[in-house]
Protein backbone atom coordinates (compact mmCIF):
# COMPACT_ATOMS: atom_id res chain seq x y z
CA UNK A 1 0.00 0.00 0.00
CA UNK A 2 1.22 3.47 -0.91
CA UNK A 3 0.99 6.44 1.38
CA UNK A 4 -2.53 7.77 1.03
CA UNK A 5 -1.68 11.43 1.21
CA UNK A 6 1.41 13.13 -0.08
CA UNK A 7 1.80 16.42 1.73
CA UNK A 8 3.30 16.66 5.19
CA UNK A 9 0.30 18.59 6.53
CA UNK A 10 -2.07 16.11 4.96
CA UNK A 11 -0.18 13.23 6.52
CA UNK A 12 -0.29 14.76 9.99
CA UNK A 13 -3.99 15.39 9.63
CA UNK A 14 -4.56 11.81 8.45
CA UNK A 15 -2.73 10.54 11.53
CA UNK A 16 -5.03 12.61 13.71
CA UNK A 17 -8.09 11.34 11.84
CA UNK A 18 -6.92 7.74 12.25
CA UNK A 19 -6.61 8.29 16.01
CA UNK A 20 -10.15 9.75 16.09
CA UNK A 21 -11.43 6.79 14.11
CA UNK A 22 -9.82 4.17 16.39
CA UNK A 23 -11.28 5.96 19.41
CA UNK A 24 -14.67 6.08 17.67
CA UNK A 25 -14.58 2.34 17.02
CA UNK A 26 -13.91 1.71 20.71
CA UNK A 27 -16.74 4.06 21.67
CA UNK A 28 -19.09 2.35 19.24
CA UNK A 29 -18.30 -0.98 20.89
CA UNK A 30 -19.41 0.49 24.22
CA UNK A 31 -22.85 1.39 22.83
CA UNK A 32 -25.35 -1.24 24.06
CA UNK A 33 -26.84 -2.17 20.67
CA UNK A 34 -23.36 -2.52 19.09
CA UNK A 35 -22.19 -4.46 22.13
CA UNK A 36 -25.05 -6.89 21.54
CA UNK A 37 -24.05 -7.18 17.89
CA UNK A 38 -20.39 -7.81 18.73
CA UNK A 39 -21.12 -10.30 21.49
CA UNK A 40 -23.70 -12.22 19.46
CA UNK A 41 -26.88 -11.23 21.32
CA UNK A 42 -28.43 -9.21 18.53
CA UNK A 43 -32.00 -9.87 17.40
CA UNK A 44 -34.03 -9.05 14.33
CA UNK A 45 -35.93 -6.55 16.47
CA UNK A 46 -32.60 -4.86 17.28
CA UNK A 47 -31.88 -4.67 13.57
CA UNK A 48 -35.22 -3.06 12.81
CA UNK A 49 -34.66 -0.54 15.58
CA UNK A 50 -31.23 0.20 14.17
CA UNK A 51 -32.59 0.85 10.67
CA UNK A 52 -35.47 2.90 12.03
CA UNK A 53 -33.04 5.16 13.86
CA UNK A 54 -30.49 5.35 11.05
CA UNK A 55 -32.98 6.41 8.40
CA UNK A 56 -33.38 10.02 9.43
CA UNK A 57 -29.66 10.55 9.51
CA UNK A 58 -29.22 8.89 6.12
CA UNK A 59 -31.85 11.18 4.60
CA UNK A 60 -30.27 14.23 6.20
CA UNK A 61 -26.86 12.98 5.07
CA UNK A 62 -27.44 14.11 1.52
CA UNK A 63 -28.62 17.50 2.78
CA UNK A 64 -25.52 18.38 4.74
CA UNK A 65 -23.28 17.24 1.93
CA UNK A 66 -25.11 19.37 -0.63
CA UNK A 67 -25.18 22.26 1.84
CA UNK A 68 -21.41 21.92 2.23
CA UNK A 69 -21.01 21.95 -1.55
CA UNK A 70 -22.93 25.19 -1.87
CA UNK A 71 -20.84 26.82 0.87
CA UNK A 72 -17.60 26.49 -1.10
CA UNK A 73 -16.78 29.63 -3.09
CA UNK A 74 -14.95 29.91 -6.42
CA UNK A 75 -11.53 29.32 -4.82
CA UNK A 76 -12.72 25.89 -3.85
CA UNK A 77 -14.61 25.01 -7.04
CA UNK A 78 -12.60 21.78 -7.41
CA UNK A 79 -13.49 20.72 -3.88
CA UNK A 80 -17.12 21.56 -4.56
CA UNK A 81 -17.10 19.24 -7.59
CA UNK A 82 -15.90 16.32 -5.50
CA UNK A 83 -18.46 17.01 -2.78
CA UNK A 84 -21.32 17.28 -5.31
CA UNK A 85 -20.29 13.95 -6.84
CA UNK A 86 -20.34 12.41 -3.42
CA UNK A 87 -23.79 13.77 -2.60
CA UNK A 88 -25.19 12.53 -5.90
CA UNK A 89 -23.97 8.99 -5.20
CA UNK A 90 -25.81 8.80 -1.91
CA UNK A 91 -28.88 10.97 -1.93
CA UNK A 92 -31.33 8.12 -2.58
CA UNK A 93 -29.63 5.57 -0.31
CA UNK A 94 -32.40 5.83 2.26
CA UNK A 95 -34.80 4.10 -0.14
CA UNK A 96 -32.70 0.93 0.02
CA UNK A 97 -32.70 1.25 3.79
CA UNK A 98 -36.50 1.47 3.83
CA UNK A 99 -36.80 -1.63 1.64
CA UNK A 100 -34.47 -3.49 4.04
CA UNK A 101 -36.65 -2.44 6.94
CA UNK A 102 -39.74 -3.87 5.30
CA UNK A 103 -37.90 -7.04 4.23
CA UNK A 104 -36.83 -7.48 7.86
CA UNK A 105 -40.45 -7.50 8.93
CA UNK A 106 -41.02 -3.81 9.64
CA UNK A 107 -43.98 -1.72 8.50
CA UNK A 108 -43.17 0.89 5.88
CA UNK A 109 -45.40 3.42 7.59
CA UNK A 110 -43.44 3.06 10.86
CA UNK A 111 -40.11 3.95 9.30
CA UNK A 112 -41.58 6.75 7.21
CA UNK A 113 -43.11 8.44 10.21
CA UNK A 114 -40.45 7.79 12.85
CA UNK A 115 -39.05 11.00 14.37
CA UNK A 116 -35.34 11.69 14.75
CA UNK A 117 -33.95 10.48 18.01
CA UNK A 118 -32.16 12.93 20.32
CA UNK A 119 -28.72 11.94 19.04
CA UNK A 120 -29.81 12.34 15.42
CA UNK A 121 -31.15 15.82 16.19
CA UNK A 122 -27.80 16.83 17.67
CA UNK A 123 -25.79 15.23 14.87
CA UNK A 124 -27.92 16.77 12.15
CA UNK A 125 -27.90 20.22 13.77
CA UNK A 126 -24.14 20.20 14.11
CA UNK A 127 -23.55 19.00 10.55
CA UNK A 128 -25.91 21.61 9.05
CA UNK A 129 -24.33 24.36 11.15
CA UNK A 130 -20.79 23.46 10.11
CA UNK A 131 -21.82 22.92 6.48
CA UNK A 132 -23.27 26.43 6.39
CA UNK A 133 -19.96 28.12 7.21
CA UNK A 134 -18.02 29.67 4.31
CA UNK A 135 -15.63 27.13 2.74
CA UNK A 136 -16.30 24.42 5.34
CA UNK A 137 -13.14 22.38 4.75
CA UNK A 138 -13.55 20.78 8.19
CA UNK A 139 -16.44 18.77 6.71
CA UNK A 140 -13.74 16.45 5.41
CA UNK A 141 -13.56 15.30 9.04
CA UNK A 142 -17.30 14.58 9.06
CA UNK A 143 -17.03 12.68 5.80
CA UNK A 144 -14.12 10.67 7.23
CA UNK A 145 -16.34 9.38 10.03
CA UNK A 146 -19.50 8.79 8.02
CA UNK A 147 -17.70 7.11 5.12
CA UNK A 148 -15.55 5.04 7.47
CA UNK A 149 -18.70 3.84 9.10
CA UNK A 150 -20.14 2.83 5.74
CA UNK A 151 -17.08 0.68 5.16
CA UNK A 152 -17.32 -0.80 8.63
CA UNK A 153 -20.99 -1.68 8.14
CA UNK A 154 -20.27 -3.30 4.81
CA UNK A 155 -17.17 -5.17 5.94
CA UNK A 156 -18.42 -6.31 9.31
CA UNK A 157 -21.97 -5.52 10.24
CA UNK A 158 -23.94 -6.68 7.19
CA UNK A 159 -22.75 -10.30 7.36
CA UNK A 160 -22.79 -10.32 11.15
CA UNK A 161 -26.40 -9.13 11.30
CA UNK A 162 -27.43 -11.61 8.67
CA UNK A 163 -25.72 -14.45 10.58
CA UNK A 164 -27.12 -13.53 13.99
CA UNK A 165 -30.67 -13.00 12.80
CA UNK A 166 -30.72 -16.06 10.54
CA UNK A 167 -31.25 -13.99 7.41
CA UNK A 168 -30.68 -14.88 3.77
CA UNK A 169 -29.05 -11.58 2.85
CA UNK A 170 -32.30 -10.08 1.61
CA UNK A 171 -32.53 -7.33 4.21
CA UNK A 172 -28.93 -6.12 4.62
CA UNK A 173 -28.63 -4.42 1.22
CA UNK A 174 -28.18 -0.91 2.55
CA UNK A 175 -25.22 -1.86 4.71
CA UNK A 176 -23.69 -4.15 2.13
CA UNK A 177 -24.15 -1.83 -0.83
CA UNK A 178 -23.14 1.25 1.07
CA UNK A 179 -19.64 -0.16 1.41
CA UNK A 180 -19.09 -0.57 -2.32
CA UNK A 181 -19.26 3.14 -3.01
CA UNK A 182 -17.51 4.10 0.18
CA UNK A 183 -14.14 2.56 -0.73
CA UNK A 184 -14.07 4.89 -3.73
CA UNK A 185 -15.25 7.79 -1.58
CA UNK A 186 -12.39 7.16 0.85
CA UNK A 187 -9.87 7.48 -1.98
CA UNK A 188 -11.40 10.85 -2.89
CA UNK A 189 -11.23 11.88 0.74
CA UNK A 190 -7.48 11.23 0.83
CA UNK A 191 -6.94 13.52 -2.13
CA UNK A 192 -9.21 16.13 -0.53
CA UNK A 193 -6.98 16.04 2.54
CA UNK A 194 -3.97 16.91 0.41
CA UNK A 195 -5.96 19.66 -1.28
CA UNK A 196 -7.46 21.44 1.72
CA UNK A 197 -5.03 20.67 4.53
CA UNK A 198 -2.63 23.54 4.06
CA UNK A 199 -2.01 24.65 7.62
CA UNK A 200 -2.16 23.58 11.26
CA UNK A 201 -5.45 25.37 11.83
CA UNK A 202 -7.22 23.53 9.01
CA UNK A 203 -5.87 20.22 10.32
CA UNK A 204 -7.12 21.04 13.82
CA UNK A 205 -10.56 22.03 12.47
CA UNK A 206 -10.88 18.84 10.43
CA UNK A 207 -9.91 16.68 13.40
CA UNK A 208 -12.21 18.63 15.72
CA UNK A 209 -15.20 18.15 13.44
CA UNK A 210 -14.40 14.45 13.07
CA UNK A 211 -14.27 14.18 16.87
CA UNK A 212 -17.62 15.92 17.38
CA UNK A 213 -19.33 13.95 14.62
CA UNK A 214 -18.02 10.67 16.02
CA UNK A 215 -19.32 11.54 19.49
CA UNK A 216 -22.73 12.56 18.19
CA UNK A 217 -22.96 9.50 15.98
CA UNK A 218 -22.33 7.27 18.98
CA UNK A 219 -24.98 9.26 20.87
CA UNK A 220 -27.44 8.60 18.06
CA UNK A 221 -26.85 4.86 18.46
CA UNK A 222 -27.03 5.08 22.25
CA UNK A 223 -30.44 6.71 21.91
CA UNK A 224 -31.81 3.65 20.11
CA UNK A 225 -32.28 1.89 23.43
CA UNK A 226 -33.85 4.98 25.01
CA UNK A 227 -36.85 4.95 22.71
CA UNK B 1 18.25 5.07 38.08
CA UNK B 2 18.24 3.07 34.87
CA UNK B 3 17.44 -0.56 34.23
CA UNK B 4 19.23 -2.76 31.71
CA UNK B 5 18.65 -6.17 30.19
CA UNK B 6 22.16 -7.52 30.76
CA UNK B 7 21.60 -11.13 29.73
CA UNK B 8 19.12 -13.21 27.77
CA UNK B 9 18.40 -16.91 27.43
CA UNK B 10 15.89 -19.25 25.84
CA UNK B 11 14.84 -22.86 25.61
CA UNK B 12 13.00 -24.54 22.75
CA UNK B 13 11.96 -28.13 23.46
CA UNK B 14 12.77 -31.05 21.16
CA UNK B 15 13.73 -30.87 17.50
CA UNK B 16 12.26 -28.35 15.03
CA UNK B 17 9.00 -29.69 13.61
CA UNK B 18 8.21 -28.77 10.01
CA UNK B 19 4.74 -28.29 8.53
CA UNK B 20 4.49 -31.90 7.32
CA UNK B 21 5.28 -33.27 10.76
CA UNK B 22 2.73 -31.27 12.76
CA UNK B 23 -0.40 -33.31 12.24
CA UNK B 24 1.21 -36.76 12.72
CA UNK B 25 2.54 -35.40 16.03
CA UNK B 26 -0.56 -33.58 17.31
CA UNK B 27 -2.79 -36.31 15.92
CA UNK B 28 -5.58 -36.62 13.38
CA UNK B 29 -8.91 -35.59 14.92
CA UNK B 30 -11.24 -38.58 14.60
CA UNK B 31 -8.74 -40.03 12.17
CA UNK B 32 -9.23 -37.28 9.60
CA UNK B 33 -6.73 -34.85 8.18
CA UNK B 34 -7.54 -31.20 8.82
CA UNK B 35 -9.08 -29.27 5.96
CA UNK B 36 -8.04 -25.92 7.39
CA UNK B 37 -4.39 -26.68 8.11
CA UNK B 38 -2.87 -25.76 4.75
CA UNK B 39 -4.70 -22.48 4.52
CA UNK B 40 -3.77 -21.38 8.05
CA UNK B 41 -0.11 -22.43 7.70
CA UNK B 42 0.17 -20.61 4.40
CA UNK B 43 -1.20 -17.48 5.98
CA UNK B 44 1.03 -17.52 9.06
CA UNK B 45 4.20 -18.39 7.13
CA UNK B 46 5.68 -20.45 9.99
CA UNK B 47 8.05 -23.14 8.67
CA UNK B 48 9.26 -24.85 11.86
CA UNK B 49 8.36 -24.81 15.55
CA UNK B 50 8.94 -26.86 18.71
CA UNK B 51 6.66 -28.96 20.88
CA UNK B 52 7.04 -30.21 24.42
CA UNK B 53 4.96 -33.30 23.63
CA UNK B 54 5.90 -36.33 21.55
CA UNK B 55 3.81 -38.23 19.01
CA UNK B 56 2.45 -40.48 21.77
CA UNK B 57 1.34 -37.29 23.52
CA UNK B 58 3.67 -37.71 26.46
CA UNK B 59 4.80 -34.36 27.82
CA UNK B 60 8.56 -34.39 27.30
CA UNK B 61 9.26 -31.36 29.48
CA UNK B 62 6.92 -29.35 31.70
CA UNK B 63 6.24 -25.65 31.33
CA UNK B 64 8.08 -24.81 34.56
CA UNK B 65 11.04 -26.99 33.51
CA UNK B 66 11.28 -25.14 30.19
CA UNK B 67 11.09 -21.83 32.03
CA UNK B 68 13.83 -22.99 34.40
CA UNK B 69 16.12 -24.01 31.51
CA UNK B 70 15.65 -20.62 29.83
CA UNK B 71 16.33 -18.94 33.18
CA UNK B 72 19.44 -21.06 33.72
CA UNK B 73 20.74 -20.23 30.23
CA UNK B 74 20.19 -16.54 30.96
CA UNK B 75 22.01 -16.73 34.32
CA UNK B 76 24.87 -18.77 32.83
CA UNK B 77 25.67 -16.09 30.32
CA UNK B 78 25.43 -13.32 32.93
CA UNK B 79 27.67 -11.90 35.63
CA UNK B 80 25.17 -12.67 38.38
CA UNK B 81 25.39 -15.99 40.22
CA UNK B 82 22.13 -17.79 40.79
CA UNK B 83 22.42 -17.24 44.55
CA UNK B 84 22.31 -13.47 44.02
CA UNK B 85 19.08 -13.34 42.02
CA UNK B 86 16.87 -11.06 44.06
CA UNK B 87 13.54 -11.06 42.23
CA UNK B 88 11.84 -13.61 39.97
CA UNK B 89 9.04 -12.45 37.70
CA UNK B 90 7.33 -15.04 35.50
CA UNK B 91 4.68 -15.09 32.79
CA UNK B 92 2.69 -17.81 31.09
CA UNK B 93 -0.75 -18.35 29.63
CA UNK B 94 -1.18 -21.66 31.36
CA UNK B 95 1.06 -23.14 34.03
CA UNK B 96 1.36 -26.86 34.64
CA UNK B 97 -0.85 -26.45 37.69
CA UNK B 98 -3.95 -24.28 37.94
CA UNK B 99 -2.64 -23.26 41.37
CA UNK B 100 -0.22 -22.15 42.81
CA UNK B 101 1.17 -19.36 40.66
CA UNK B 102 3.55 -20.28 37.86
CA UNK B 103 6.40 -18.32 39.47
CA UNK B 104 6.40 -20.59 42.52
CA UNK B 105 6.89 -23.66 40.36
CA UNK B 106 9.66 -22.01 38.34
CA UNK B 107 11.42 -20.82 41.48
CA UNK B 108 11.35 -24.35 42.93
CA UNK B 109 12.56 -25.82 39.66
CA UNK B 110 15.47 -23.37 39.52
CA UNK B 111 16.21 -23.69 43.24
CA UNK B 112 16.31 -19.94 43.74
CA UNK B 113 16.32 -18.97 47.41
CA UNK B 114 14.50 -16.06 49.07
CA UNK B 115 13.47 -14.21 45.91
CA UNK B 116 10.66 -11.68 45.71
CA UNK B 117 8.15 -13.39 43.47
CA UNK B 118 5.75 -12.14 40.83
CA UNK B 119 3.55 -14.03 38.36
CA UNK B 120 1.63 -12.30 35.62
CA UNK B 121 -1.23 -14.07 33.96
CA UNK B 122 -2.61 -13.33 30.51
CA UNK B 123 -1.67 -14.27 26.98
CA UNK B 124 1.03 -12.80 24.72
CA UNK B 125 1.44 -9.51 26.57
CA UNK B 126 1.83 -11.15 29.99
CA UNK B 127 5.60 -11.30 29.43
CA UNK B 128 5.79 -7.53 29.13
CA UNK B 129 3.61 -7.24 32.25
CA UNK B 130 6.07 -9.47 34.12
CA UNK B 131 8.94 -7.46 32.69
CA UNK B 132 7.33 -4.17 33.71
CA UNK B 133 6.76 -5.42 37.26
CA UNK B 134 10.45 -6.31 37.54
CA UNK B 135 11.56 -3.10 35.79
CA UNK B 136 9.55 -0.87 38.13
CA UNK B 137 10.80 -2.84 41.16
CA UNK B 138 14.36 -2.04 40.11
CA UNK B 139 13.49 1.59 39.31
CA UNK B 140 11.96 1.93 42.77
CA UNK B 141 15.20 0.71 44.32
CA UNK B 142 13.60 -2.41 45.77
CA UNK B 143 16.04 -4.74 44.03
CA UNK B 144 19.21 -4.44 42.01
CA UNK B 145 18.51 -7.42 39.79
CA UNK B 146 15.56 -9.49 38.61
CA UNK B 147 15.18 -12.58 36.48
CA UNK B 148 12.17 -12.40 34.17
CA UNK B 149 10.97 -15.57 32.44
CA UNK B 150 8.16 -16.12 29.94
CA UNK B 151 7.22 -19.66 29.00
CA UNK B 152 4.47 -21.40 27.07
CA UNK B 153 3.36 -24.98 26.65
CA UNK B 154 0.32 -24.68 24.43
CA UNK B 155 0.69 -27.99 22.59
CA UNK B 156 -1.03 -29.97 25.33
CA UNK B 157 -4.24 -28.24 24.24
CA UNK B 158 -3.75 -29.38 20.66
CA UNK B 159 -3.71 -33.14 21.13
CA UNK B 160 -6.31 -34.79 18.91
CA UNK B 161 -7.82 -36.41 22.01
CA UNK B 162 -8.78 -32.97 23.35
CA UNK B 163 -10.92 -32.30 20.30
CA UNK B 164 -12.32 -35.82 20.29
CA UNK B 165 -13.56 -35.31 23.84
CA UNK B 166 -15.99 -32.71 22.55
CA UNK B 167 -19.51 -33.96 21.81
CA UNK B 168 -20.18 -34.30 18.12
CA UNK B 169 -23.02 -31.78 18.21
CA UNK B 170 -20.54 -29.19 19.47
CA UNK B 171 -18.69 -29.31 16.17
CA UNK B 172 -15.06 -28.19 15.99
CA UNK B 173 -15.34 -24.95 14.09
CA UNK B 174 -12.65 -22.84 12.48
CA UNK B 175 -12.24 -20.71 15.60
CA UNK B 176 -11.52 -23.78 17.74
CA UNK B 177 -8.99 -25.23 15.31
CA UNK B 178 -7.25 -22.03 14.22
CA UNK B 179 -4.67 -21.85 17.00
CA UNK B 180 -3.73 -25.50 16.56
CA UNK B 181 -1.76 -24.41 13.50
CA UNK B 182 -0.46 -21.21 15.05
CA UNK B 183 0.96 -21.81 18.52
CA UNK B 184 3.88 -23.87 19.80
CA UNK B 185 6.12 -24.19 22.84
CA UNK B 186 9.19 -22.44 24.21
CA UNK B 187 10.61 -20.19 26.92
CA UNK B 188 12.72 -17.05 27.09
CA UNK B 189 14.40 -15.16 29.92
CA UNK B 190 15.92 -11.74 30.61
CA UNK B 191 18.14 -10.67 33.47
CA UNK B 192 17.60 -7.08 34.59
CA UNK B 193 20.24 -5.08 36.45
CA UNK B 194 20.68 -1.45 37.43
CA UNK B 195 24.07 -1.15 35.72
CA UNK B 196 24.94 -2.20 32.17
CA UNK B 197 27.32 -4.97 31.11
CA UNK B 198 28.66 -5.44 27.60
CA UNK B 199 25.96 -5.65 24.92
CA UNK B 200 23.17 -4.58 27.25
CA UNK B 201 19.78 -3.12 26.43
CA UNK B 202 18.68 -0.10 28.43
CA UNK B 203 14.93 -0.12 29.01
CA UNK B 204 13.77 3.38 28.09
CA UNK B 205 10.14 2.65 28.92
CA UNK B 206 7.46 -0.04 28.84
CA UNK B 207 3.85 0.92 28.16
CA UNK B 208 0.69 -0.97 27.36
CA UNK B 209 -2.85 0.05 26.44
CA UNK B 210 -5.62 -2.38 27.23
CA UNK B 211 -9.00 -2.19 25.49
CA UNK B 212 -10.93 -4.98 27.21
CA UNK B 213 -13.75 -2.56 28.06
CA UNK B 214 -14.45 -1.93 24.38
CA UNK B 215 -14.06 -5.34 22.76
CA UNK B 216 -15.39 -8.84 23.28
CA UNK B 217 -13.10 -11.75 24.14
CA UNK B 218 -11.08 -12.74 21.09
CA UNK B 219 -8.88 -15.57 22.35
CA UNK B 220 -9.95 -17.81 25.19
CA UNK B 221 -9.92 -21.09 27.04
CA UNK B 222 -12.91 -21.73 29.28
CA UNK B 223 -15.95 -20.89 27.16
CA UNK B 224 -17.98 -22.76 24.59
CA UNK B 225 -18.48 -21.51 21.05
CA UNK B 226 -22.00 -20.38 21.90
CA UNK B 227 -21.96 -16.67 22.49
CA UNK B 228 -25.18 -16.82 24.50
CA UNK B 229 -23.72 -19.49 26.84
CA UNK B 230 -22.94 -17.67 30.07
CA UNK B 231 -21.39 -20.66 31.85
CA UNK B 232 -17.62 -20.91 31.95
CA UNK B 233 -15.76 -24.21 32.37
CA UNK B 234 -16.02 -24.08 36.16
CA UNK B 235 -19.77 -23.56 36.11
CA UNK B 236 -20.46 -26.99 34.62
CA UNK B 237 -21.32 -29.78 37.08
CA UNK B 238 -18.12 -31.61 36.14
CA UNK B 239 -15.00 -30.93 34.10
CA UNK B 240 -15.99 -33.83 31.84
CA UNK B 241 -19.22 -32.02 30.95
CA UNK B 242 -17.34 -28.78 30.39
CA UNK B 243 -14.95 -30.59 28.06
CA UNK B 244 -17.78 -32.30 26.17
CA UNK B 245 -19.39 -28.89 25.66
CA UNK B 246 -16.13 -27.63 24.15
CA UNK B 247 -15.47 -25.21 27.01
CA UNK B 248 -11.86 -26.35 27.42
CA UNK B 249 -10.80 -25.78 23.82
CA UNK B 250 -8.54 -22.86 23.04
CA UNK B 251 -10.42 -20.53 20.71
CA UNK B 252 -9.71 -17.52 18.59
CA UNK B 253 -12.59 -15.41 17.33
CA UNK B 254 -10.96 -14.71 13.98
CA UNK B 255 -13.69 -12.24 13.03
CA UNK B 256 -12.27 -9.84 15.62
CA UNK B 257 -8.59 -10.23 14.73
CA UNK B 258 -8.40 -7.23 12.43
CA UNK B 259 -8.98 -4.99 15.45
CA UNK B 260 -5.55 -6.08 16.62
CA UNK B 261 -3.90 -4.32 13.71
CA UNK B 262 -5.82 -1.10 14.27
CA UNK B 263 -5.18 -1.06 18.01
CA UNK B 264 -1.50 -1.86 17.47
CA UNK B 265 -1.16 1.11 15.12
CA UNK B 266 -3.31 3.30 17.41
CA UNK B 267 -0.94 2.58 20.32
CA UNK B 268 2.07 3.38 18.17
CA UNK B 269 0.54 6.73 17.14
CA UNK B 270 -0.16 7.51 20.82
CA UNK B 271 3.47 6.80 21.73
CA UNK B 272 4.57 9.15 18.96
CA UNK B 273 2.14 11.81 20.26
CA UNK B 274 3.48 11.32 23.79
CA UNK B 275 6.97 11.77 22.31
CA UNK B 276 8.13 8.47 23.69
CA UNK B 277 9.35 7.43 20.27
CA UNK B 278 10.14 8.98 16.91
CA UNK B 279 9.82 6.40 14.13
CA UNK B 280 12.67 8.06 12.24
CA UNK B 281 15.08 7.22 15.07
CA UNK B 282 14.15 3.56 15.45
CA UNK B 283 16.97 1.27 14.27
CA UNK B 284 15.38 -2.14 14.87
CA UNK B 285 11.82 -3.36 15.27
CA UNK B 286 10.98 -6.57 17.10
CA UNK B 287 7.26 -7.13 16.79
CA UNK B 288 5.42 -10.18 18.03
CA UNK B 289 2.95 -10.72 15.24
CA UNK B 290 1.26 -14.07 15.13
CA UNK B 291 1.43 -14.57 11.43
CA UNK B 292 2.92 -13.20 8.26
CA UNK B 293 -0.54 -12.05 7.24
CA UNK B 294 -0.66 -9.60 10.13
CA UNK B 295 2.85 -8.37 9.46
CA UNK B 296 1.73 -7.05 6.10
CA UNK B 297 -1.50 -5.60 7.53
CA UNK B 298 0.44 -3.73 10.24
CA UNK B 299 2.82 -2.50 7.59
CA UNK B 300 0.04 -1.22 5.37
CA UNK B 301 -1.59 0.71 8.14
CA UNK B 302 1.67 2.21 9.44
CA UNK B 303 2.38 3.30 5.87
CA UNK B 304 -1.04 4.87 5.60
CA UNK B 305 -0.36 6.83 8.80
CA UNK B 306 3.02 7.87 7.42
CA UNK B 307 4.93 6.32 10.32
CA UNK B 308 6.19 3.13 8.70
CA UNK B 309 9.63 1.92 9.71
CA UNK B 310 11.50 0.45 6.70
CA UNK B 311 11.12 -3.28 6.32
CA UNK B 312 14.86 -3.99 6.59
CA UNK B 313 14.76 -2.77 10.20
CA UNK B 314 12.24 -5.44 11.21
CA UNK B 315 13.59 -8.62 12.72
CA UNK B 316 11.67 -11.76 13.63
CA UNK B 317 12.33 -15.45 14.15
CA UNK B 318 8.63 -16.35 14.00
CA UNK B 319 9.11 -18.43 10.86
CA UNK B 320 11.68 -20.79 12.41
CA UNK B 321 10.85 -20.72 16.14
CA UNK B 322 7.08 -20.51 15.86
CA UNK B 323 4.57 -18.41 17.74
CA UNK B 324 5.31 -19.11 21.39
CA UNK B 325 2.78 -16.64 22.81
CA UNK B 326 4.19 -14.60 25.67
CA UNK B 327 7.64 -16.18 25.24
CA UNK B 328 7.96 -15.00 21.63
CA UNK B 329 9.45 -11.57 22.24
CA UNK B 330 11.98 -12.93 24.75
CA UNK B 331 13.06 -15.71 22.39
CA UNK B 332 13.25 -13.12 19.61
CA UNK B 333 15.50 -10.71 21.51
CA UNK B 334 17.72 -13.59 22.62
CA UNK B 335 18.29 -14.68 19.03
CA UNK B 336 18.55 -11.09 17.82
CA UNK B 337 21.34 -10.51 20.33
CA UNK B 338 23.21 -13.62 19.27
CA UNK B 339 22.86 -13.33 15.50
CA UNK B 340 22.18 -9.75 14.39
CA UNK B 341 24.53 -6.82 14.08
CA UNK B 342 23.79 -3.76 16.16
CA UNK B 343 25.85 -1.10 17.86
CA UNK B 344 25.82 1.03 20.99
CA UNK B 345 23.20 3.77 20.70
CA UNK B 346 20.89 1.76 18.43
CA UNK B 347 17.25 1.85 19.46
CA UNK B 348 15.02 -1.21 19.42
CA UNK B 349 11.25 -0.85 19.35
CA UNK B 350 9.45 -3.90 20.74
CA UNK B 351 5.74 -4.46 20.20
CA UNK B 352 3.44 -7.14 21.55
CA UNK B 353 -0.18 -6.75 20.46
CA UNK B 354 -2.29 -9.33 22.30
CA UNK B 355 -5.62 -10.45 20.93
CA UNK B 356 -6.91 -12.10 24.16
CA UNK B 357 -9.10 -9.15 24.94
CA UNK B 358 -6.95 -6.61 23.17
CA UNK B 359 -3.94 -5.40 25.09
CA UNK B 360 -1.15 -3.77 23.12
CA UNK B 361 2.25 -3.56 24.83
CA UNK B 362 5.35 -1.68 23.73
CA UNK B 363 8.91 -1.26 24.93
CA UNK B 364 11.80 0.88 23.76
CA UNK B 365 15.37 -0.31 24.29
CA UNK B 366 18.70 1.39 23.63
CA UNK B 367 21.82 -0.66 23.07
CA UNK B 368 24.44 0.17 25.70
CA UNK B 369 27.93 -1.22 25.91
CA UNK B 370 28.85 -1.06 29.55
CA UNK B 371 32.08 -3.03 29.22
Amino acid sequence: MESKVLTEQGQRCLQGLMRVWFEFERNLNRVPIVMRLESGRFTLQDYRKLLLNLRQQVIEGSRWITRSASSFDRDYADVRSVVIGHAKDEHRDYEILEQDYVAAGGKLDDILTAPRNAGTEALHAFLMYRASQPNPVDMVGAMWIIEGLGQKMAAGWADRINELTGGDGSYVNFMGYHGENDADHMEKLYSLLDRVCTGDKTARDIIRTATVVSRLYALQLEEIDND
Amino acid sequence: MSVYITSTGSHLPGPPIDNEQIEPLLGYIRGKSSRMKTRILKSNGIQTRHYAIDKDHNTTISNSEMAALAGAACIESSYVPKQKVSMLSCATSQGDLVLPGFGSMVQAQMKLADVELHTSHGICSSSLMALKAAYTNLLAGEHDNALVIASELASRLFKASRYEAVDVENAIDFNAEFLRWMLSDGAGAFLLETAPREKSFKIEWIRSYSHADAYPVCMSVGRTHRSNELRTWQDFPSYAEAEAAGALLIRQDVRLLDNMVKLGVDGFLRLIDEQRVDPVNVDHVLCHYSSDYFRSRIFEMLTMAGVAIPEEKWYTNLYTRGNTGCASLFIMLDEFKATQSFKAGDTIMCMVPESGRFNTAYMLLTVVDGA
